[in-house]
């Protein structure tokens, strides 16, 4: 389903879909681009680049309560259990490689096992996305990883800027009924305005980006090239910190800790938290010995769990080429130089 | 340490008044003597200090400062021998050092300065240690309960 | 302004003789603007050497990385490692000397004077442009830098790109160095030392309570801010959830029974816990490269708390870190005279 929105309406379309939702749109606060939520009558623009942090948040949040357990001495645990209470949300701006990275985390949480608390935020949550008509940043790259400036997959609504107005296009259920709970504010749209969206499309997808070789190359390269002495070269520079992979869209590795809030009786909860390859304890054994011990193993571990362990489980490579990783690493380690150096492309 | 800051004022928490948390750090020598001064003179001051003995104020690390005040203290009281009288005879002068420094970065953050007191009160003292308690419980009750650094649970 | 030719010159002379094992230096980086660390270990390489307003890295953090790396090889190369310093950055390794983490003969270094310029900040530089990217960035000697980008050459005042610790820096050349590069500028004449930290200083105290709670909320714990600190050496970090010290004599009751003094959870409190940690391992110590601010991704003023502790050690002990590796360290040292009366 396709309409049209004007530029000077979207304020109100969000207002409208607040009074329903907790609405988020990408804000520049404290000096970085984010997710931020809505409050009534906030003007609503689109000027962002790529938010720092990316949308995997509102499905996989940092900090999730699993249950919560007490004890009396001598006594069983009781149990209780926390799903989230997912409120309907509707998060603005999403950038098309957020939203591919959203298909793959599915993939890990909801794929052969269903994750119950991932299931009931990704359930509640509809993501609006927003083509790129130039690449959000220099680092830039999802048209070498199969994907696009204005790709669909993992998004509900895709809009497209257009002079003056956007392209909206519903993608699925939950998108339709945003758009058509808002037919007041949205044309339909016409064959011609159809045909200046494809043309935003292909004019965006001319614009150069970073380019790595095709994922069955880069795969075959990382494989063959596992033991290379150029990961501990490219990584002597690592400081072993986790912005990395706490930015990244389709990072889903995490922990699980107990929080003691008091000793007797025995009460706590059972939280799963963000983990992060990149750090020592990652693999750490009880022994105290551990299998990824230096900064080469472990960008070993990043680089191909994204462009080859990943492509032999789900044949599609984890990494939706946002940038965020090279962007934001704090000595310029580029997965993409990475990934061409080291698979000999 | 949750554990030790439940129990003494915990069947107080029902009551109407807010009853503060304060951990109190206390040297062995000195301070912590003071205390038992205090206790055996039968003199009365408010029961909201938890004693937690350490070997000397220089032993004190601001770790367990902030801890304390992330597992839900109000106030902290950190007391050792006065200068010169150190058991070990400078650890008070380390101590002095690092508490004011924790201290101007309590109130950088924005902490309200009351809510972290160092004090020197000799095994003499007894007096003077129910003085020090009563001024820090006065000074916190009007406060309120301190929720900058404590945990959310 | 120090030419890089003179750089590379005695980094091969160096090379060359055998005389180091590395040299490190910055180059240029695939993945933007600023420049990247890099190891030059043959001497035909040194031409990759740069030396520019984007040259922001601490390399002092690789003298901790490297014996660490080193510690873990079978036929470790014990020749010195070459490194170049800026004023800060050796200030940096004088604490590490004065903490007998390396030792002198481990390092030869090549320090550089920032003369009357420093390093840009990339969100100060990423503001004035609106937008565009720039492609490289030089401070000349009249405080201004000079950005090219697509569509040009922009030139602005050092002010309004060069990071807040440059402006504020008092000591912009080596306070120890083997080959000094450039001159010693005294006048620098950009802001007055502590202009950040006293400006939240004068805040009230329910404002410097929300502007630091809205800071800490934010935190996502990628401890990128510890990772890239050269004094962050402990092997062992209160916020690590395991124990990295087991020894073949460690029980399994102590390695369960560790003190989880901080939650893995990313809770307002236990971020500021924290960052309040890590400030108070920094007093005394922290020599203002403000490294922990710049790579922040989520952009947390951090360097204003370790500046406050400095302003502080300054004001009341006149103590300046990393100047001389000899003077006792800020903690394990007092005077009689230090301040008395904020205790009852």
């Amino acid at each position: 389903m396709e309409t049209i929105l004007k530029k000077e309406r979207l304020s109100e379309w969000v207002a409208q879909i607040g009074a329903r939702a907790t609405v988020f749109a990408p804000a520049f606060a404290d000096g970085i681009w984010n997710f931020c939520a809505v409050a009534a009558d906030t003007k609503v623009e689109f000027d962002h680049g790529n938010t720092v942090r990316p949308a995997k948040g509102f499905v996989f949040p940092q900090r999730e309560v699993l249950y919560r357990f007490r004890q009396e001495s001598g006594k069983a645990p009781e149990l209780m259990e926390t799903l989230p209470a997912a409120a309907p949300t509707v998060v603005f701006g999403v950038r098309p490689c957020d939203g591919r990275a959203m298909v793959r985390n599915d993939k890990v949480f909801t794929c052969g096992f269903n994750d119950p608390y991932y299931q009931a935020r990704r359930d509640q949550v509809v993501f609006v996305g927003l083509a790129c008509s130039e690449p959000p940043s220099q680092n830039c790259f999802c048209l070498s990883v199969g994907g696009s400036p204005h790709s669909e997959d993992g998004l509900d609504v895709l809009m497209t800027e257009l002079d003056g107005r956007y392209h909206v296009k519903a993608i699925t259920a939950k998108g339709r009924e945003i758009v058509e709970g808002a037919a007041a504010l949205l044309d339909k749209a016409q064959a011609a305005d159809g045909k200046a969206a494809a043309k935003a499309h292909a004019d965006a997808d001319k614009h150069p980006q970073r380019a790595l070789a095709t994922m069955e190359k880069v795969a075959a390269g990382l494989k063959e090239h596992f033991d290379s002495p150029k990961w501990d070269e490219l990584a002597r520079a690592c400081i072993g910190c986790g912005a990395c992979t706490y930015l990244c869209p389709s990072c889903h590795c995490f922990d699980i800790n107990d929080e003691i809030t008091s000793n007797v009786p025995l009460t706590g909860e059972r939280v799963r938290t963000w983990d992060n390859c990149q750090f020592p304890d990652f693999t750490m054994h009880s022994s105290g010995h551990n299998p990824r011990h230096d900064t080469g193993a472990r960008l070993r571990q990043r680089v191909s769990h994204k462009l080859l362990y990943f492509v032999e489980n789900h044949n599609i490579q984890q990494c939706t080429g946002c940038g965020r990783c090279i962007s934001h690493c704090p000595v310029g380690i580029d997965i993409v130089r990475v990934a061409t150096e080291v698979s000999g492309q | 340490m949750s554990e030790v800051l439940e129990t003494p004022v915990q069947a107080k928490k029902e009551a109407q008044e807010f009853e503060p948390k304060i951990v109190a750090f206390l040297c062995k020598w000195c301070s912590s003597a003071g205390s038992d001064l205090a206790g055996v003179s039968r003199l009365q001051y408010p029961p909201n200090a938890v004693p937690i003995q350490v070997m000397c104020s220089g032993s004190v690390s601001p770790l367990y400062i902030l801890s304390a005040f992330n597992k839900g203290a109000d106030g902290v009281l950190v007391s050792g021998c006065h200068p010169g009288d150190c058991h070990y005879l400078k650890g008070n002068f380390f101590a002095r050092r690092r508490i004011y420094l924790v201290q101007k970065l309590l109130k950088f953050i924005g902490l309200e300065p009351d809510r972290f007191r160092m004090s020197w009160v000799s095994a003499a003292e007894g007096t003077k240690y129910a003085q020090v308690v009563a001024d820090f419980v006065k000074d916190i009750k009007a406060l309120g309960p301190q929720r900058k650094l404590k945990a959310r649970n | 302004m120090v030419a890089i030719e003179d750089i590379r010159s005695r980094a091969k002379e160096l090379l060359e003789g055998g005389m180091v094992r590395a040299v490190l230096g910055f180059r240029r980086s695939s993945a933007g603007l600023l420049a990247e660390p890099t190891f030059v270990v043959a001497s035909e390489d040194v031409a990759s050497l740069v030396w520019d307003a984007t040259c922001v890295h601490n390399l002092a953090l690789y003298l901790v990385n490297e014996k660490k790396r080193q510690k873990a090889e079978r036929t470790p190369d014990t020749r010195p490692l070459a490194i170049i310093a800026k004023g800060c950055d050796s200030r940096a390794i004088n604490v590490l000397l004065q903490e007998n983490h390396v030792a002198r003969e481990e390092v030869v270094i090549l320090g550089v004077s920032c003369e009357g310029g420093g390093v840009v900040d990339t969100r100060k530089l990423a503001d004035a442009l609106r937008g565009k990217e720039a492609a490289s960035a030089v401070c000349d000697d009249t405080g201004k830098v000079k950005v090219a980008t697509a569509s040009g050459e922009v030139t602005f005042p050092a002010a309004d790109v060069l990071a807040d610790r440059c402006l504020e820096c008092t000591i912009a050349y080596p306070s120890v160095s083997d080959t000094m590069f450039g001159e010693k500028v005294d006048e620098r004449g950009f802001t007055a030392r502590f202009a950040a930290v006293k400006s939240i200083a004068a805040m009230s105290e329910q404002e410097r309570s929300a502007f630091w709670d809205g800071h800490f909320e934010r935190c996502i714990r990628c401890y990128a801010c510890r990772a890239v600190c050269p004094m962050c050496y402990c092997d062992e970090c209160v916020v690590d959830s395991t124990s990295f010290i087991v020894s073949p004599m460690t029980t399994a009751e102590e390695k369960a029974n560790r003190i989880r003094w901080i939650q893995r959870s990313t809770t307002p409190a236990d971020n500021a816990m924290y960052h309040m940690v890590r400030a108070m391992h920094l007093a005394g110590r922290c020599i203002d490269c403000a490294e922990c601010e710049r790579v922040c991704p989520v952009n947390i003023p951090l360097r204003l708390l370790n500046t406050s502790l400095e302003q502080e050690a300054l004001e009341m002990f006149e103590y300046t870190p990393g100047m001389d590796p000899a003077q006792p360290s800020l903690i394990s040292s007092f005077r009689d005279d230090d301040p008395n009366d904020f205790i009852r």
